[in-house]
Parts: C-alpha cells; sequence; structure tokens
C-alpha cells in the first residue's frame, strides 16, 4: 500500500521547519533549526549524541513542545490548537529505538489498535490491513504471538507495521536498530529501504551510515542543537563543508 | 562433612543462604568441587545431624527449643482437648456466622453460598490446570480437612445443616466440572461480569424482596461483605486517586496527594468515629442517619481506596515512558491510553500487592467491633457474657480467632502461589 | 528569540487553555461540595445545639480517664485529649523498641541453620500475620493478663515489684529538685564519654591496638556522671512499690494497668511479627555476591554479619520499617477495645460528654495522628539518608 505522493517531483513540502527553538530547564536542545522535507524524501539525520536530533524529530509529532519557531506539516501549523495537533498526530507514524510494543497485546492487537480506536475501523478491516502490512514487513507468521515471544528485528518491524497501520503520510524514525543485535539490523533496515522505494516520506535519525548512502535523498548533520550541514549523501560524506562535521566523519568513519 | 566445608555451609546458612546450599557445589580441599549432601538423599539420622545437632552450641539450642516447644505443644493439648469446655461455640456457631439472622431467612444465606460456590467452582475449572496437585500438598491437607470434618461434627446438629455443608462442596465440585469441561465456551469477560453482577445480587437476595434490615446483620458474614464490599468500591476510586496523583494537571494533583497522605495518616478507628459521629451531620438534613454498617461501608471504601491508590501508583510507575509516547504518536487520545495500554500493564503488576492489602482489610473489619456492629469478634465477646457461660471467654474469642486465622492465611498462601504462576506466565 | 513564532491557536481549542479550564472547573467543584457538606454540618450541629467553633476545649470535661498523667473531671477538655495523647505515646514509644527488638531475633532467628529454631520462628511469624491485631490484644487480655491471680497472691518481689490481674508495680525512682542541675552534669559526662570513644578510636586507627572503646567510655560516662549526682547532693529518691490500705490497689513505683500490658504486648507481638519478615527479606535480599566476598575475605560468621549484611540489610530494611512503625503508632489506638484511655478512646468519649462536638474533635485526631506519623517518618527519613549516604549508589 503506498500513501503519500509516490515521486520525488512536485515542490510538495511536507514539513516546514522555521527557526525552531526548544529548551529543557538551561538547557538549549534545539538552536534555531530550519528545513524543509519535500513529500517522498527520505531525510537521514547524523549527529553526536545529545546534538538534538532526537529532540527535533520529536518536535514534528508533539512528543516535545517547540518553544519557537514554526513547524508546519503538510499545510497544518503545529500549534497548542488541539485540533491541528491530533490531525497532524495522525499523519505521521513514529518507530523508537525501544520498539515500545505494548505487551500485554499479541501483534496482531498491538497493529490493529489504534486504527480500531482512533479512526474506528471495524476489527476485520482492521485485521485484513494488519496482515497485508505483516507480510510486507515479513512476518506474516507471527500475528497471533505476543512482543516478548520474538526477536529484537521481528519487533521492531511489528513496530514499523504498527506505525504504517495509521496509513501516515510521514515516517519518523529515532535510531530504530540502535538497539538491535548487530544480525538483526539488516532486516530492519530492508524493510526501510523498501518503504523508502514506495515514495514514503522519511526522516531518520541513524548512526547506520550504510543505510544514508543507500536510501537518503538528503543527510543533515545536528550538533549542539543545530543544523550545521545540508547535504546529498554523496556531496555529504566525500566533501562536507563545516568543522564539525569533518570531526564527526572522522570519528564514525 | 569435613570441618571446613561444615564451618563453609554454617556460614553460609548464617548469612542467609541455607536455601541456597543445598546443591551447590562446596570445594573440598584440594580434591576439586564435589556435590553437596543435599544432592544425595539423606537418611533422617543425617538430616538431624546436618540440621539440629551439627556443633555443640547447636545441640544445645535444639535441646533448649526442643523442651520449649514440646511443653507449649502439650499445654496446647491439653487445654484444646481436655480443660476447655467448647459448648459455647456448639450453642453459639449461627450466631457467630449470621449475628441475630432469623431462622426462618436463612435460606437466603444458603442461596448466596451455594451461587458464590457455583461461580468460584466455574472460575477454577476454567483456568488450565497448569500445575500438577503435588502429593505433598495433598498431604498436608488432609490433616487441615480432618480438623475441619472434627470441628464439623461436634458443632452442627441438625441433619439438615449437615446436607447443606456437603451440598456446597457438592456444588463447588459441580462448578469445577462445568468450568472444566465448557472451559472454551465460556469467555473469561462472561465469568468477570458475573462476579460483578453477584456482588449486587447477594446484596438484592439478602436484603431485598422481604430481605432481613441490616439491624439484624451480623457475625462473620458482616466482616465478609464489609471487606468485599469495600474493596470492590475502592478499586475505580483508587485507580482514579492514583491517575490524579500521577497526572500532569496541578490542582488535581494536590488534591489527590492530600486526600491520600490525610487518610493515609489516620489510623482506621479514627475515621470510623468521622463515619459514625461526622458523617451523619454532613448529609444533607432531609436523609435521616444512615444505619452505622452502612456508614462503616463508606468508611472502609474510603480508607482501602487510598492504599488501592499507592498501590496502582506503584503499577504505573513501572510501566516504561515508551509506552505512553508510542500511544501518543499513534494519536490515540488519552483516556484510551489509559484504559488500553496502561492500566492493563501497570494493574497487572500490583496483583499481588492487592490480594496483600485484601487480607489486610479483611483482619480490619474486626474494627466493626468498636462501633458496636455485631461482627465475629464482638459475637464472640457477647456469647461469653451470656448466662452460663461467665468466664468462657477464652473458648469464645478462639474459634472467632481461628476463622479469622484461616481466610487470611489461606488467601496468603494462595496469593503466593499466584506470584509464582505470574512469574511463570508468558504476558 | 526568535523572528517567527508559531501562531497561537483560538483559546477554546488551544491544549494550555484547557488544562487550566479543566482545572479551574475542578476546583470549583471541590468547593462547591465542600461548601455544601459545611453548611450542612453547620445547620444539624445547630440543631442539636452544640457549637461550632473550639471553643469546648476550654470547657469542665466531667470525665474520668483510668490512667496516665494527672487529671480529674474538673480539668479541660483539652487537659483530657492531653492525657489521652500522652497516653497513646506511653504505649507506642516503648512499643516500637520492643517489638524492633523482638522482631530482629525472630527475624534472625527465620535463617537460623537449626531447623527447630526457624520452624518455631515461622509459626510465630504466621500465627501472629494473620490474626487481626484486635484479636491478639483481646485474647491477651482476656487470656493472660486478667487470669493473672488477684493483688495481693500474685508474683511479687516486696519492696521491689508486682504482679497480678491489676497490673503491675515496679519500684523505680523519681527526679528531686536537684534533677535539672544534675542533667546539666549528665550531658558533661556525655562529652566526656564521647571524647575518650575519639580517643581510642584513633589509638585503633593509629596502632592497630584493639581499642575496647566501650571499655573505656561507659566507665568515664559513669564517674563524671556519678560525681556530678554527688556534687548537686542526691539528684534521685527512691520509690518503693507497696501495696495501698485494703490490699486492692497498689501504691507507690512505676504502675502498669492490666488494659495497658494488654494493649502493648499485643502490639509488640503482632508487629514484631511484620518486622521479623522485613529483617529476615532484607538479610536475604543482601546479594550473594556481598556474602561470598565477605567470606573470601576471611571473616568470621559475626563478622560477616557486623561489617557486611547487616549494613547493606539495613539499608533495604528502613523504607518498610517505616510502614510498620506508623502502623503500630496507630493501632495504638486499638486499646480502646479493652478500655485503654488512649487518645482515640478519650475522643470518643469527649464527644459524646460534650454533647457533639464530633468534627472538631475529629479534626484534633487527625491532626494528632498526622504529626506523629510525619514525626516518625522525618526520623527515619534521616536514618535512610545517614546510612544511604556512606556509600553505595
Amino acid at each position: 500500500m503506498t500513501h503519500g505522493n509516490g515521486e520525488h517531483t512536485g515542490a510538495h513540502d511536507m514539513i516546514v521547519a522555521e527557526d525552531v527553538r526548544k529548551r529543557f530547564g538551561d538547557f538549549d536542545a534545539l538552536r534555531g533549526v530550519s528545513t524543509n522535507v519535500r513529500a517522498g524524501e527520505v531525510v537521514v539525520i547524523v549527529g553526536p549524541s545529545g546534538s538534538g536530533k532526537s529532540t527535533f524529530i520529536r518536535t514534528i509529532n508533539r512528543l516535545e513542545r517547540h518553544d519557537d519557531g514554526r513547524i508546519v506539516v503538510d499545510g497544518i501549523e503545529l500549534t497548542d490548537d488541539i485540533r491541528n495537533i491530533e490531525k497532524i498526530r495522525s499523519e505521521i507514524g513514529m518507530v523508537f529505538q525501544s520498539f515500545n510494543l505494548f505487551p500485554h497485546l499479541s501483534v496482531m492487537e498491538n497493529i490493529t489498535l489504534a486504527p480500531r480506536n482512533v479512526r474506528r475501523w471495524p476489527k476485520k478491516k482492521a485485521e485484513e490491513v494488519a496482515t497485508q502490512l505483516l507480510e510486507r514487513v515479513g512476518i506474516p507468521e507471527q500475528a497471533n504471538k505476543y512482543p516478548a515471544q520474538l526477536s529484537g528485528g521481528q519487533q521492531q518491524r511489528v513496530a514499523i507495521a504498527r506505525a504504517l497501520a495509521m496509513q501516515p503520510k510521514i515516517m519518523l524514525f529515532d535510531e530504530p536498530t540502535s538497539a538491535l543485535d548487530p544480525e538483526m539490523i539488516k532486516e530492519v533496515l530492508d524493510v526501510m529501504k523498501e518503504l523508502a522505494n514506495t515514495g514514503m516520506t522519511m526522516i531518520v535519525v541513524t548512526h547506520e551510515i550504510g543505510f544514508a548512502r543507500e536510501v537518503a535523498d538528503r543527510v543533515l548533520f545536528f550538533d549542539s542543537g543545530e543544523l550545521l550541514e545540508d547535504a546529498t549523501p554523496d556531496k555529504f560524506f566525500t566533501n562536507p563543508q563545516h568543522e564539525r562535521t569533518k570531526l564527526f566523519l572522522s570519528q564514525i568513519l | 562433612m569435613s570441618g571446613t566445608e561444615r564451618e563453609l555451609r554454617e556460614s553460609q546458612m548464617v548469612l542467609g543462604l541455607e536455601e541456597e546450599v543445598v546443591g551447590a557445589t562446596i570445594p573440598d580441599e584440594g580434591l576439586g568441587l564435589r556435590a553437596a549432601p543435599g544432592k544425595e538423599p539423606q537418611t533422617p539420622a543425617e538430616w538431624a545431624k546436618a540440621n539440629l545437632f551439627s556443633g555443640p552450641f547447636n545441640s544445645v539450642v535444639t535441646i533448649v527449643a526442643g523442651f520449649v516447644s514440646a511443653w507449649t505443644l502439650y499445654q496446647l493439648f491439653k487445654y484444646v482437648f481436655i480443660s476447655a469446655d467448647w459448648t459455647i461455640l456448639k450453642v453459639n456457631a449461627r450466631s457467630y456466622m449470621t449475628g441475630r439472622w432469623p431462622l426462618e431467612q436463612m435460606w437466603r444465606i444458603w442461596l448466596c453460598i451455594y451461587g458464590i460456590g457455583l461461580l468460584a467452582g466455574i472460575a477454577r475449572g476454567v483456568l488450565p490446570l497448569r500445575f500438577a496437585i503435588s502429593r505433598r500438598r495433598v498431604a498436608g491437607l488432609v490433616p487441615v480437612l480432618g480438623f475441619a470434618l472434627l470441628v464439623e461434627l461436634y458443632v452442627v446438629d441438625t441433619l439438615l445443616v449437615h446436607a447443606l455443608l456437603a451440598g456446597v462442596v457438592a456444588v463447588i465440585g459441580i462448578g469445577v466440572w462445568i468450568g472444566c469441561t465448557f472451559g472454551s465456551a465460556i469467555k473469561g469477560k462472561a465469568l468477570l461480569y458475573a462476579w460483578i453482577a453477584a456482588f449486587p445480587l447477594v446484596i438484592l437476595v439478602l436484603r431485598f424482596f422481604g430481605g432481613v434490615s441490616e439491624r439484624l446483620w451480623g457475625g462473620f458474614m458482616v466482616n465478609l461483605i464489609v471487606a468485599v464490599v469495600a474493596i470492590v468500591a475502592s478499586f475505580p476510586i483508587g485507580v482514579l486517586l492514583a491517575l490524579g496523583r500521577r497526572g500532569s494537571l496541578p490542582i488535581i494533583r494536590l488534591f489527590s496527594v492530600n486526600v491520600i497522605e490525610i487518610v493515609r495518616g489516620a489510623p482506621l478507628y479514627t475515621l470510623l468515629i468521622f463515619g459514625v459521629f461526622v458523617l451523619p451531620l454532613m448529609l444533607p438534613p432531609g436523609i435521616g442517619k444512615p444505619p452505622n454498617i452502612i456508614l462503616a461501608m463508606i468508611v472502609f471504601t474510603l480508607f482501602s481506596s487510598v492504599y488501592v491508590a499507592e498501590i496502582v501508583r506503584g503499577g504505573l510507575q513501572g510501566v516504561h515512558e515508551g509506552q505512553y509516547e508510542a500511544a501518543r504518536a499513534l494519536g490515540l487520545p488519552v483516556r484510551k491510553i489509559m484504559r488500553l495500554v496502561i492500566l492493563p500493564q501497570a494493574l497487572r503488576s500490583t496483583i499481588p500487592a492487592m490480594i496483600s492489602h485484601f487480607i489486610s482489610l479483611f483482619k480490619d473489619t474486626s474494627l466493626l467491633a468498636t462501633i458496636a456492629i455485631l461482627e465475629l469478634l464482638r459475637q464472640a465477646r457477647r456469647a461469653s457474657a451470656a448466662l452460663g457461660f461467665a468466664g468462657k471467654s477464652l473458648e469464645a474469642l478462639l474459634p472467632a480467632a481461628l476463622l479469622f486465622w484461616i481466610v487470611a492465611f489461606s488467601m496468603a498462601r494462595w496469593s503466593q502461589r499466584l506470584e509464582k504462576r505470574l512469574g511463570v506466565g508468558e504476558r | 528569540m526568535s523572528a517567527v513564532a508559531p501562531t497561537k491557536p483560538p483559546l477554546w481549542r488551544d491544549v494550555r487553555a484547557l488544562r487550566v479550564a479543566g482545572q479551574i472547573l475542578f476546583a470549583i467543584a471541590v468547593v462547591l461540595v465542600a461548601r455544601e457538606i459545611w453548611l450542612n454540618l453547620a445547620y444539624n450541629l445547630q440543631k442539636i445545639g452544640v457549637e461550632l467553633g473550639f471553643g469546648f476545649l476550654d470547657r469542665r470535661a466531667g470525665f474520668g480517664i483510668g490512667e496516665g498523667i494527672t487529671y480529674s473531671p474538673n480539668d479541660t477538655y483539652r487537659d483530657a485529649l492531653l492525657v489521652g495523647l500522652v497516653n497513646t505515646l506511653r504505649v507506642a514509644a516503648p512499643g516500637l523498641v520492643a517489638a524492633s527488638l523482638l522482631g530482629l531475633i525472630v527475624g534472625v532467628g527465620r535463617l537460623s541453620p537449626n531447623w527447630l529454631v526457624r520452624k518455631m520462628a515461622q509459626v510465630y511469624v504466621e500465627a501472629l500475620r494473620n490474626t487481626p491485631v484486635l484479636m491478639v490484644i483481646v485474647i491477651l487480655y482476656v487470656g493472660v493478663i486478667l487470669p493473672l491471680p488477684p493483688i495481693g497472691g500474685g508474683f511479687s518481689i516486696p519492696g521491689l515489684f508486682f504482679l497480678s490481674n491489676r497490673g503491675s508495680a515496679v519500684s523505680t525512682v523519681r527526679p528531686e529538685p536537684a534533677f535539672l542541675p544534675w542533667l546539666g552534669f549528665v550531658l558533661v559526662a556525655g562529652a566526656v564519654a564521647w571524647a575518650v570513644w575519639r580517643w581510642r578510636t584513633q589509638v585503633n586507627e593509629r596502632t592497630g591496638e584493639p581499642h575496647h572503646r566501650v571499655l573505656y567510655a561507659l566507665p568515664a560516662f559513669f564517674v563524671v556522671a556519678v560525681l556530678g549526682g554527688v556534687v548537686v547532693g542526691g539528684p534521685l529518691r527512691l520509690d518503693i512499690a507497696t501495696l495501698a490500705e485494703g490490699g486492692f490497689n497498689y501504691e507507690g513505683g512505676f504502675n502498669l494497668s492490666p488494659e495497658y500490658f494488654a494493649v502493648f504486648f499485643g502490639l509488640v507481638l503482632y508487629t514484631s511479627a511484620f518486622i521479623a519478615e522485613i529483617i529476615r527479606g532484607s538479610i536475604q535480599a543482601v546479594s550473594k555476591g556481598q556474602k561470598e566476598a565477605a567470606e573470601a575475605m576471611g571473616l568470621t560468621p559475626f563478622q560477616q554479619l557486623r561489617f557486611v549484611v547487616l549494613p547493606q540489610a539495613m539499608r533495604i530494611a528502613i523504607p518498610p520499617l517505616n510502614s510498620q512503625y506508623l502502623n503500630l503508632t496507630k493501632n495504638s489506638t486499638l486499646g480502646v477495645i479493652v478500655g485503654f484511655p488512649d487518645l482515640g478512646n478519650v475522643a470518643k468519649t469527649a464527644i459524646n460528654q460534650s454533647g457533639g462536638a464530633s468534627y472538631q474533635i475529629v479534626l484534633i485526631l487527625v491532626g494528632s495522628y498526622l504529626v506523629l506519623s510525619l514525626t516518625i517518618s522525618f526520623f527515619m527519613n534521616l536514618i535512610n539518608r545517614a546510612v544511604t549516604r556512606k556509600g553505595a549508589r
């Protein structure tokens, strides 16, 4: 199932961030971040820990409230307006580092929970969609198992299916493979690649440079709450502009 | 055992490792590792040597302790079987259980007992018998059942009551059979609703349709009913208080915290004084003074709610923050998040603490005696004040104490087994 | 500050405005209900003819109290309640200490290598934990205290100690006018003993010589204290317990009523069972690795307990112990069932006697117990911090 624009053409801005700022007490987590993400784009965000990458994507779906600046998602501005917040959240799916599957529900129940309770789908429809999604992420046979019975890679794939069940236009990934054992990283990245190929708008915070090189349309570098570098993967990895970008790359490559 | 080994084992035991020592390996001097004696079956003599007489100090302790326990047991048996006069129990058995309930209305009570017995049997039958009934458990139950039978034969006079009691056992058995055979057809939710419906039904049967006024209610039945009412009614209130206390709205949090801390800081007796003397004055003038037992139920419910609130709060704290986040990211509204994601996880982890709280609450129902309600303890005291039973106060009280003890102890044991099961379970 | 700011949504859809509105509504609801309750209360009290304020505290109480500090029915309600409070403390304070000691012994006994001792401790704990504390008190009263021999025939060591079904009397010492100055000397004695303690500790650290701190500090304390007593000229006098005229009462000495014994021992036995389980659990919770390490260091079992296991077990035990101490204090009010005049009992009498000054007295009750609870928790918190400050975590 494909949702959102299938092509990378079109000047349609899915996400517009203008001078976004966020403080936690004394600490400036985001210091005026501005960027656009177009429909169908795959944007990868890298940077050292504490640089604000997670905070940034969490402000997009209101898991954190930005203090200043503007965020516009698919034409809707993200403010304290409760109606806007709910609409925006229903267009964005999120995948977390620690999966956050609901342990007391089966895989099928995890995936159908939100569609049935937020979009009010009948059980049958929700389960059909869920089954298709499970096939898409490659684990249709696990439908009736419980999260504790699955491996980390399988759990994360279920988490992706769960987010997709709400038919979002944007998918956010917060270090999706950081908590996985090495042998399971590939299966999750494969699913993400397939997702990208179908034209989903994605923002991925990750350390997986291979994925960035292969799949990203743009790579963003965050450091100390600022967006320092924004380039295509080629330019980013071979010819970074900023000093700190070069420093970071030298440490991880 | 060599000297070094013995010291090693003793010192480990002193530090509380005795449960772990059996089967552990103990190094032998230079000869490599050897399994501890616990792995091989011990003869009684070996066991006695290890546990009772392992050293001079230990042996002295055993002898002294042995004398003390032997003497105590002897005195106990002498009292129970020889010097005590148990007629007071025989005469008062019914009032111990049901107070001044009129004889012609007893059928209502029996009806309720049968209904609950059936439900309980079905519930037990539906649950999978995950753990086989071990021989040791059966062996442990035999003396208990034997004692119960003895008491029953002594106390009960009429054939009718014997038959009714036997009928209760039969009905429970039938329930278990029903549960086992139709287990798959019965949905968990249906059973839960049945239990929830049973509770007002019982009140209905006992009180209404020509039932008995609550001024005549008394005995152990009152302890049970007040405990169950309090626990059931306090549950939703407690959950709300806990959510309020943990919530992000400061005024509601302030309110919840204060209610919880003030009620928790007061002894139950103080709350009962409040219930009996102040609560009626707080009602609008039109309503007359409700009977003491209703006031007591309100107080017990309030009292229980704050403890439930604290237990639920602990459970809520145990749910990972990520669960909230994932649910919010999916777009679920707050009340659905609580109902579908957070509370099911939180409450499951609180089950042992809830049971423990219920046991305490049940024991606390004895305090109804202090506000002139004729529950079990007060019945026992009253029995010994009757003509002809002066000086038999101990014989009057001990069976009451034993009844409380049996219920509390059984629930505690059941809770331990439940904890083990929950730990092993898949969810 | 940003050049670009987020648009402010209309108030009625603004998440933050909604939150504030919700709370205001809640607060209004609470205030309305409270007001309703108060109006009903005031109306009903006036109907009975009871005042609304706390003025009754200064009125003559008009009822007697079985035991406690000096009091007569001519004293005020305030005095009566005070007597009740003191009685509560008389039973709770020593009760906490006794229950802790007994619980410690039984708790360690639960872990004894001797099977018989373990089983006895287990029976003790299981029997008491599952019986309502009220029943324990009543059974003790009816089954143990009252059946004691009547006065005159009971256990006694004349001139020293008496015990019967009317309670106990023990010869004791009472303060003379010189007591206060003598306390000053006692403080000095304490300071001297502390200095000696520190000195011996330093000696031990410097030279490795066993410090024998107790052996040195204790005599130092006593010498100075006794010297002080001589200097002020007799700070204490003997108060011998005897049978009064007519033989129905004890006179002199330190007296305890049968009701007191019932409540005290009932509370102590019951609470000690719970404390025993806490002690046992906390010792077992000290990780196995710690015990093995202590052992590998060559410490004797007693040293292992003293230096490694117990200190760590204490940290684990303090929060649940706090709970039990609070429970014991609150349970002290159950003495009402045998007529012990604690605060709750006196309060109930006062409500009846005053014609129904109920809400005021209940407020005083709730307030008093709150203060007691907070005090106990405060001290336990200090201990907790002292114990956890010194090391791990």
